[in-house]
C-alpha cells in the first residue's frame, strides 16, 4: 500500500508543474494584455509601463515562466493586488471553511446517496425503485444555490431553525457552528446525492447479475448475506471514482452556495478577486485549487487500492 | 450492422456503411418516438425554444417596464406570475431570460463540438506524439474545476456571458474530445477502417464519413447533458454577478435579485429557480432517452431471454418462479404456441424406459419447463417438458451445443433460473424430495447442503475483491455451523484435498491470484463444502487449458468416489462425456433428443444429431484432420420448427418429420431412427 502511494504521489510532481505552466500561459497568451485589465480603463499609457514594470510583465517570457515557477516551487504562488498578501497565505486562511462545506455536504450526500442506491437496486423497477430514479433526476437538475435559497426561505426566515447567515467557528460556539452549517450542506450535498445513488444503484444492479452471485446463490447463502457481505464491496469500486469526482465539484459549487449564506470561504476569496481584476490572486488560486484536486483524486486512487485487491503492486 | 468489408470494393464498403449507418439512426427515431418522456421533453424544449428564438412575441410584457406601484406583486391578474421589486412582469423577464439561457448552451455546447470532436479524431485516428500531448494537456485541464476555469478566463477577458460561456466551451471540447478519441480507439481497429485505407480513401473521408458515424452516439447523449450544464453554469455565473450584464436578463441574476427580497415576496425565487431545474431536466431526460435508443440491448439477463429491466420482480426472485408465482405458466396464452405443441405428448411416453436400471434415484427430474416472458408473445418456452433421473454416485452427462437449454435445466434444477424466466412446469425431486414449489428461502437450505454447482468461468464466480477464504467458508459457517477458526481449518482441508499447492497459506489471497485451473479447484472445494448428494458442473472445463482439463475431471472423479455423490455434467464436449460419463442426454432446441449409456451412445448413436455431434468432436486417435461441423446454428425457442426440431439441419430429414411434433419414444427422439442406426452402423454418412 505504502508503494501505491509513493508512485502516486511521484506523478503529481510533473502534472502539478504542467498546471503551473498551463496557468502561466494562459495568462500570458490570451489575447488581452493583464496589465490593461489590471489598471482599468483610464489608465495612461505612463501608468500602464510603470505597472507592467512594477508587476514584472515587462521581462522576456521565459524569465517570467522560470521566476513563476521558481516561486512556485518554494510555495509562493503571487501576491494579491488589492490586499498586498501572498496568494497561498490568503486561500489557507479560507481554505478551512470551504472543507467543512465540502466534507459536510459529502456526508449528507453519502448518508442519503448509498442507502437509496442500494434500496433501489434491490427493488428494480418497483415503485420505490422509480421515485427514487425521478427523484435522482430532479436532484441532478435542481442549482444549488436555488435549493439553498428555498431552504433558507423556509427554515431559517420562516421557521427560524437554522441561522440566515454566517459562520460561526467551531472554538466560538460548537452549537451555532453545526446550525450554521446544516443548510449550506445540505443545499451543497443534494446533487452528489442523486449522483451516488444513480451511480450505487446501477453499480449494485450489476454486480447483483455476475457470476459470482449466482455462484454465492448456489451454496445456499441468504440474499442480505449476498448483498451485504459481497455485493456491497464490489458495487462501491465503481462509487468510489464517482465520489471523488463528486468532492471536486463539490469545491466549485460551494464557491456560489457560500455566497448565499454570506460564508467567507475560498469562494468568496476569488470571485472578490475575478471582480476586481486581481489576476494574480485568481492565477495563484487556480493553481492552489488544482493542487486540491490533484490530492483528492490521489486519495481516491489510495481507497481504490484498499476496495480493490488487483490494483495494489504485489 | 452488417459487415461492410464483405461487400464488392470500389467505393461498396463507404456506401454499404452510410445505408447501414442511416437505417441505424432511422431506427434510434423509431424508438425515440416510442418514448414518451422523451416526447413531452421535446415538447418542452420546443416551447423553451420559441421563447428563445422570439420572446416578444410570447411576452405579455416588456421585460424592462418599472412598475413601481405593483412591484412584488404575487402572481394573478395582469402579472401572471406576480412582479419582481421594480414591479417588472416576471413572466415576460422568464421568457426573455430563456433566450439568454438557450443561446448560451447550444453556443457553447456548438463550439465545443466543432472544436472537440475533429481534434479527438485527429488524434484517436492518428495517434502517437500528437495524442500524447494532446492527453496530457487533457489532463491539465481536467485538474482544474470547471468552475474556477471559468473565473480565470473572466478575470482575464472581463465579465459577460460570452466570456464565461467561452471557458465553459473549452472544458466541454476536452470532453467531447476525449470520447470522440475513446470511440476512434476502438473503431481504428474495425475491419471497415482497413478496408478503406485499401481503397484509398483520404484521410478526411475516411474520419469524417467512415469513423465520425460509428462514434457519434455517445457524443449526442454527452450533447445534450452538456446543454443542461451549460444552462446551469450560465445561471451560477449571472447569479454571481460573472455572467449577464445589464441590459439581459437571466435567470441566475433574477435569483439573485429574489435573494434580497425573497423575505418580502416568497413566490419571488420560486419561478426562476422552476424554470431551470425543469430546462436542465429536459435536458439530462432527453439524453437518457438518446442514450437507451442508442444503447445495444440486452447484456444482462439469459442469452434470449430478457433482461430483468422494469419487470416489478425483485432480483433474489430469480427462481422463485417455482414458488409458483401466479403468472399462470402452465396455462399457454393462445398465441403460446411454444408450449401448445408441446402439449401434444403425454409425459409419460417422454420418460420412457431410461431411467437408471436398477440404481436407486437420486434425482427425479420429470417433464421440466422453463419460460420466459418474450414481450407480447407471452411465454417462451426454453425448456420444454425434460425429464430424466440420476441415480447415486452416477455421473450423467447432458450434452449438445450452446442454446440448447442445458444450462437452463441445470439452473431449474437448483432453483435459480433468472428473473423474469420462470419454472413453467414439471417437478424436480431430490433424494425423494420435491423441489419445485419450495420457496427460495427453503431452497437456500437446499442449496449447499444438498446440491453443489460448479460453473464455466471460474474466476467469475468468485467475488473478485475478496480473499477466497470468506467466500469458501460461507457455507461452512452457515450450514455447518462451523466457528470462524474450525471453517477455516476446514477451508485449508478442502483446497487441500482438491489439489491446491500450500492450501492454508492460499486462503488468502484473491481470485485473480489464481490461475484457471486453480480457480476452478476453489470453486469445486467451494461447492464441495457441505458434501452434497448431487453436484451440478456446467461446462466445467471448457474455459480450461487442455492439460488443465483432464487435472479438473480427475478431481471431481476422484471427489466422486470419496464423497459417494452423483454428478450431473453439463458440456458440449463429447470428450468429457466419453472420460467421465456413465450415462448421457442429448439435449437438442429445449428437448432431450436422445439419452442412452455411455458406451452406446458412442458406438451406436440412433439419433442424427448425435451422429453429427460425434462426428464433429475431435478423436485422439487422429490428430490433425479438420473437422467436420454441424451445418446451420441451432434455432431460437421463439423459432423452433413445427415438426422434428432438428429437421432443418437434418440429412435423414423426410417429409413426415416436418408434420408434426416427434415424441421421445424409449430415449430416441427421431422418426427414422431405425433406419439412422441402420445406416450409420453401415458406415454411410450423410
Ligand atoms: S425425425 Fe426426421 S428430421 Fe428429425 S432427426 Fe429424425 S430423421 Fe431427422
Amino acid at each position: 500500500m505504502g508503494k501505491l502511494l509513493l508512485t502516486r504521489l511521484a506523478s503529481l510532481v510533473p502534472l502539478l508543474f504542467l498546471v503551473a505552466v498551463f496557468v502561466f500561459f494562459l495568462i500570458t497568451l490570451m489575447p488581452v494584455d493583464p496589465v490593461r485589465q489590471i489598471a482599468g480603463e483610464g489608465a495612461s499609457p505612463e501608468q500602464l509601463e510603470a505597472l507592467r514594470t512594477e508587476l514584472g510583465y515587462d521581462r522576456a517570457l521565459p524569465v517570467q515562466l522560470l521566476s513563476w515557477l521558481g516561486n512556485a516551487v518554494q510555495g509562493d504562488l503571487g501576491t494579491s493586488l488589492f490586499t498586498q498578501r501572498g496568494v497561498v497565505e490568503s486561500v489557507l486562511e479560507r481554505l478551512p471553511v470551504t472543507a467543512q462545506l465540502v466534507g459536510g455536504a459529502m456526508l449528507i450526500a453519502l448518508l442519503i446517496g448509498l442507502p437509496a442506491g442500494v434500496y433501489s437496486a434491490l427493488r428494480a423497477g418497483s415503485l420505490a425503485d422509480r421515485a427514487m430514479t425521478a427523484l435522482a433526476s430532479l436532484g441532478l437538475a435542481m442549482p444549488g444555490f436555488w435549493l439553498a435559497l428555498l431552504l433558507v426561505l423556509m427554515f431559517a426566515v420562516w421557521l427560524g431553525w437554522f441561522p440566515v447567515i454566517g459562520y460561526t467557528p467551531f472554538g466560538d460556539d460548537p452549537v451555532q457552528w453545526a446550525r450554521g452549517l446544516v443548510l449550506p450542506c445540505l443545499a451543497l450535498g443534494v446533487s452528489s446525492a442523486a449522483v451516488i445513488a444513480r451511480q450505487t444503484r446501477s453499480a449494485m444492479r450489476d454486480v447483483l447479475q455476475s457470476n459470482y452471485v449466482q455462484a454465492l446463490r448456489a451454496t445456499g447463502t441468504p440474499r442480505r448475506r449476498i448483498v451485504y457481505g459481497y455485493a456491497l464491496r464490489n458495487a462501491m469500486v465503481p462509487v468510489l471514482t464517482v465520489i471523488g469526482w463528486e468532492l471536486t465539484v463539490l469545491l466549485a459549487v460551494s464557491f456560489v452556495i457560500e455566497r448565499v449564506f454570506g460564508i467567507a470561504g475560498t469562494g468568496t476569496l476569488l470571485i472578490d478577486a475575478v471582480v476586481r481584476n486581481d489576476i494574480p490572486m485568481v492565477q495563484g488560486g487556480v493553481v492552489l485549487i488544482a493542487c486540491i484536486v490533484v490530492v483528492i483524486n490521489l486519495s481516491v486512487d489510495v481507497g481504490y487500492g484498499l476496495l480493490n485487491p488487483k490494483v495494489r503492486p504485489q | 450492422m452488417t459487415d461492410p468489408v464483405a461487400v464488392a470494393p470500389g467505393g461498396a464498403p463507404a456506401a454499404a456503411a452510410d445505408r447501414a449507418g442511416s437505417r441505424q439512426w432511422r431506427m434510434v427515431l423509431g424508438r425515440l418516438a416510442r418514448q414518451p418522456v422523451t416526447l413531452c421533453c421535446l415538447l418542452y424544449l420546443a416551447v423553451v425554444g420559441l421563447a428563445a428564438v422570439a420572446p416578444g412575441w410570447l411576452a405579455p410584457h416588456d421585460p424592462w417596464e418599472v412598475d413601481l406601484p405593483n412591484r412584488l406583486a404575487g402572481p394573478g391578474g395582469e402579472h401572471w406570475l406576480g412582479t419582481d421589486e421594480l414591479g417588472r412582469d416576471q413572466f415576460s423577464r422568464l421568457v426573455f431570460g430563456a433566450q439568454v439561457a438557450i443561446r448560451a448552451s447550444f453556443q457553447s455546447v456548438t463550439l465545443a463540438l466543432l472544436v472537440g470532436i475533429p481534434v479527438g479524431l485527429f488524434i484517436g485516428y492518428l495517434g502517437g506524439w500528437w495524442d500524447r500531448v494532446t492527453m496530457r494537456l487533457i489532463d491539465i485541464v481536467a485538474a482544474i474545476p470547471t468552475l474556477l476555469f471559468a473565473f480565470a478566463i473572466i478575470a482575464l477577458l472581463g465579465r459577460g456571458l460570452t466570456n464565461a460561456m467561452l471557458a465553459i466551451s473549452m472544458v466541454f471540447a476536452i470532453n467531447f474530445a476525449r470520447i470522440t478519441r475513446g470511440g476512434v480507439l476502438v473503431e481504428r481497429e474495425q475491419p471497415y477502417v482497413d478496408a478503406g485505407r485499401v481503397l484509398g480513401l483520404s484521410r478526411r473521408r475516411m474520419m469524417f464519413g467512415q469513423i465520425l458515424p460509428n462514434v457519434a452516439a455517445p457524443l449526442v447523449v454527452q450533447a445534450s447533458i452538456f446543454l443542461g450544464i451549460a444552462l446551469l453554469f450560465e445561471a451560477m455565473l449571472s447569479f454571481l454577478g460573472l455572467g449577464v450584464q445589464t441590459g439581459q436578463v437571466s435567470w441566475g441574476q433574477m435569483l439573485d435579485d429574489a435573494r434580497v427580497f425573497s423575505a418580502e415576496q416568497p413566490l419571488l425565487p420560486v419561478f426562476p429557480g422552476v424554470a431551470i431545474t425543469l430546462t436542465v431536466l429536459m435536458f439530462n431526460l432527453l439524453g437518457d432517452g438518446l442514450r437507451d435508443a442508442l444503447g445495444r440491448q440486452g447484456s444482462a439477463g439469459p442469452p434470449w431471454g430478457r433482461d430483468g429491466r422494469g419487470s416489478r420482480t425483485r432480483w433474489w426472485r430469480r427462481g422463485a418462479g417455482r414458488s409458483g408465482e401466479p403468472a399462470g405458466p402452465s396455462e399457454p396464452d393462445d398465441d403460446g404456441d411454444q408450449a401448445g405443441r408441446a402439449q401434444a405428448e403425454p409425459a409419460d411416453q417422454r420418460v420412457g424406459a431410461w431411467t437408471t436400471g436398477g440404481v436407486r434415484s437420486l434425482l427425479e427430474v420429470r417433464d421440466l419447463r422453463v419460460a420466459f416472458p418474450a414481450g407480447s408473445q407471452g411465454l417462451m418456452t426454453v425448456v420444454d417438458g425434460v425429464s430424466f433421473d440420476i441415480g447415486d454416485g452416477e455421473i450423467f452427462g447432458l450434452v449438445g451445443e450452446s442454446g440448447c437449454g442445458k444450462t437452463q435445466t441445470s439452473l431449474a434444477i437448483a432453483g435459480l433460473v433468472p428473473v423474469p424466466g420462470q419454472i413453467s412446469g414439471g417437478t424436480v425431486r431430490l433424494a425423494g424430495r420435491e423441489l419445485t414449489g419450495l420457496s427460495d428461502r427453503e431452497m437456500e437450505t437446499v442449496r449447499g447442503p444438498d446440491v453443489g454447482m460448479i460453473f464455466q468461468d471460474p474466476l467469475a464466480a468468485l467475488s473478485p475483491v475478496h480473499p477466497v477464504r470468506r467466500q469458501l467458508t460461507e457455507p461452512l459457517r452457515r450450514h455447518l455451523g462451523l466457528s470462524r477458526a474450525a471453517a477455516a481449518d476446514r477451508a485449508a482441508e478442502l483446497l487441500d484435498l482438491v489439489g491446491v499447492p500450500d492450501a492454508r497459506r492460499r486462503l488468502d489471497d484473491y481470485p485473480f491470484q489464481f490461475s484457471g485451473g486453480m480457480a476452478q479447484r476453489v470453486v469445486i472445494a467451494t461447492a464441495l463444502a457441505c458434501e452434497p448428494k448431487l453436484l451440478i458442473a456446467d461446462e466445467p472445463t471448457t474455459a480450461l487449458d487442455v492439460t488443465i482439463q483432464s487435472q479438473v475431471l480427475d478431481v471431481l472423479l476422484d471427489l466422486r468416489d470419496r464423497f459417494e455423490m452423483s454428478i450431473m455434467m453439463i458440456t458440449h464436449d463429447l470428450g468429457v462425456v466419453a472420460d467421465v460419463c456413465d450415462r448421457v442426454a442429448v439435449m437438442y432446441a429445449g428437448q432431450i433428443v436422445e439419452t442412452a449409456p455411455v458406451e452406446q451412445l458412442f458406438t451406436t448413436p440412433r439419433h442424427p444429431y448425435t451422429a453429427d455431434l460425434l462426428r464433429a468432436t475431435p478423436h485422439p486417435d487422429q490428430p490433425g484432420d479438420r473437422l467436420p461441423s454441424i451445418p446451420g446454428t441451432v434455432p431460437s425457442p421463439d423459432s423452433w420448427p413445427a415438426g422434428c426440431r432438428f429437421q432443418p439441419r437434418c440429412s435423414y430429414a423426410v417429409e413426415a418429420c416436418g408434420e408434426q411434433a416427434v415424441p421421445l419414444v424409449d430415449g430416441i427422439r427421431c422418426l427414422r431412427h431405425q433406419d439412422v442406426a441402420d445406416m450409420l452402423s453401415a458406415g454411410v454418412y450423410r
